[in-house]
């Protein structure tokens, strides 16, 4: 079959309208279809500042329920309850942090979220008790390294996990690709050779394979967007996204997150929309334009965001359950502070914090 | 029989039409007579309309292979064309429907000098297609399908030759939405007009709707048009 590729955003015809207003259509055969008025340029603007406010001050005032309890080293305590929470706020808090300016109240705040995660952890100690207990795993380094790219570090655990990180099992560490590519980071962050070459791994996810875009999915969805925030340092090198996936994804995320918001993914449209704030070279402003405006209706007004469904109205404080909307409400700040800055052309852009993108040093 | 095949007369009539399209353009036999085959003929009233809802369609497998289409089908055809002109307030799509069914008699079978032909209509209008977003666009394209065929040049064919890109994302949509006409109607333009993205996957995309979606004939119909098509640029 005769294709052409027409990725390049630069010769890009007709590019999208998408816009969420149901109407009727003529002759239709049993599918319906959307229609009305294309998204507003500035719709994405209009609404994000309010968004980010709102997403960090429900997390604010919900901090004590990332708080670790007191058997968290205990082997019957669920990881997926404690330690990835905090890790997660770590994470976003302190990209967030860098994605907005000195200064401001969102600034502030992720800063004073981070320094909170960072005091549950004793400042890194409980992570060494932690990886004493688990030497070969490798998720108390994952956690380590959203810290240390911070600049928060421990000497003792980097003086345990230096002999761990230089050996051939870790560099063979079975794992998918999207999560190998999150490893490297994590090296890149604490400044040890990284195991292998970013490159090679990417090439293995099913976005450097630029899968047949149909074929999307849930899972295949958050390891794209894995993918792209390990690439990308969790948006602050967007740089590092070679020409050929920064053509793919702005042709096909349209298509992903209009079906996203069909069927309610508020988490996975949150982090595609970190995706589309990450990639180089100008904002792909019809696609902010079109998505955020939903995604803002979906966040309540106490400015947590549900994972998945129907957004309830009740307007009660906590319509959710923690566990059922901190991370999309996490992933919301997080996707609005790089579509801010996506879209004003302002923050860390081009800055490269260390090795130049592709040029990172790796173990031979 | 099928859901589709039962649910009503109409429904059954496009059903057993759409899938004598489909072995028309399977076998390439030019001295086939669709509307014979699926026992329809001027007199009756729900394969007329069944017709209707085809369209230009019917004569497919002629416009594909070049030949000339059976008298009986164009005689059905024209006949669907007088007794269901579109109503003035009716949607466009239905307007082009209507349209593509008399210039494709008009290119496949023109009249005998002195006969009286259906009267040539200007083309409908086609900015609202220009403006429609992408799903909208997707959409009503899947629905004119019929006018996604070589040599019929048309302001909805050159709007789906601006929009290659916007109809790729409507396929990829439609796909995930399980909606097997849509994306074989979307597939069916994109062969025709080329320049879709080369990593839509276009051709393992068509096989999947058409495994996913064949118990629809017009499903079939669309995948092998498709084929056909892709199969002449290529060539």
């Amino acid at each position: 079959m005769t294709t052409t590729a027409t990725e390049d955003p630069r010769e890009r015809p007709g590019a999208g309208h998408p816009a969420r207003d149901r109407v009727s259509t003529p002759g239709a055969s049993g599918s319906s279809g959307t229609s009305g008025a294309p998204a507003a340029s500035g719709a994405a603007l209009a609404v994000l500042p309010g968004v980010l406010a709102s997403a960090l001050a429900w997390t604010d005032a919900h901090r004590t329920r990332f708080a670790l309890p007191d058997d968290v080293l205990e082997p019957h305590t669920q990881v997926n309850a404690t330690l990835k929470p905090l890790g997660e706020l770590a994470q976003l808090g302190s990209t967030i942090r860098r994605a907005t300016a000195p200064g401001t109240p969102e600034h502030e705040l992720a800063g004073d979220l981070v320094t909170y995660a960072w005091e549950q952890l004793h400042e890194g100690a409980l992570l060494l008790e932690l990886l004493r207990a688990e030497p070969f795993a490798a998720y108390p380094y994952e956690i380590y390294a959203a810290f240390a790219g911070y600049g928060l570090r421990h000497e003792g655990f980097e003086a345990l996990a230096r002999p761990l990180t230089a050996t051939r099992a870790w560099a063979h560490t079975e794992q998918h690709a999207n999560r190998q590519l999150g490893l490297v980071n994590s090296e890149r962050r604490v400044g040890v050779l990284t195991h292998t070459d970013a490159g090679g791994v990417l090439s293995r996810t099913w976005l450097g394979g630029l899968s047949e875009p149909w074929m999307f999915e849930g899972p295949s969805g958050y390891a794209l967007t894995h993918t792209v925030f390990h690439l990308t340092d969790w948006g602050r090198m967007p740089d590092r996204v070679p020409e050929r996936i920064d053509g793919y994804l702005r042709t096909w995320l349209p298509a992903w997150a209009d079906g996203c918001l069909e069927s309610g993914q508020w988490d996975l449209t949150g982090e595609l929309l970190a995706v589309a704030a990450s990639l180089p070279g100008p904002a792909p402003g019809e696609l902010l334009d079109a998505v955020w405006p939903v995604l803002a209706d979906v966040q309540h007004p106490t400015g947590c965001v549900p994972e998945t469904g129907a957004p309830v109205q009740d307007p009660a404080p906590d319509p959710y359950p923690f566990i059922d909307c901190y991370h999309s409400t996490l992933v919301t700040a997080f996707a609005a502070a790089l579509s801010l800055r996506s879209l004003r052309g302002t923050g860390e852009r081009g800055e490269t914090g260390g090795a130049p993108p592709g040029r990172e040093r790796h173990t031979p | 029989m099928d859901q589709t095949h039962a649910s009503s007369p109409l429904a059954g009539a496009v059903h057993d039409l759409a899938t004598e399209v489909v072995l028309a353009l399977r076998s390439g036999d030019h001295l086939a007579t669709v509307c014979g085959a699926a026992g329809i003929d001027e007199e009756n009233r729900t394969g007329i309309a069944a017709v209707r809802v085809i369209g230009a369609d019917l004569l497919l497998p002629s416009v594909l292979y070049g030949r000339h289409p059976h008298p009986g089908d164009v005689a059905v055809l024209d006949r669907a064309v007088r007794e269901f002109p579109p109503k003035p307030d009716a949607p466009a799509a239905t307007a082009w429907s209507h349209w593509h069914m008399i210039s494709t008699l008009q290119r496949m079978a023109p009249p005998a000098p002195g006969a009286a032909a259906p009267g040539t209509d200007a083309e409908p209008d086609a900015a609202w297609l220009e403006e429609a977003p992408w799903q909208a666009f997707t959409h009503q394209l899947s629905v004119l399908a019929p006018l996604a065929v070589p040599a019929a040049p048309s302001a909805v064919q050159r709007a789906a030759a601006n929009r290659a890109v916007d109809l790729s994302r409507g396929f990829v949509r439609a796909v995930r939405r399980r909606d097997w006409l849509q994306a074989a109607g979307a597939g069916r333009w994109l062969a025709a007009i080329g320049g879709e993205p080369a990593t839509l996957g276009l051709e393992r995309g068509l096989d999947f709707v058409e495994q996913m979606g064949g118990h629809d004939p017009r499903v079939t119909l669309h995948v092998r048009a498709a084929r056909l098509m892709a199969e002449a640029r290529a060539r």
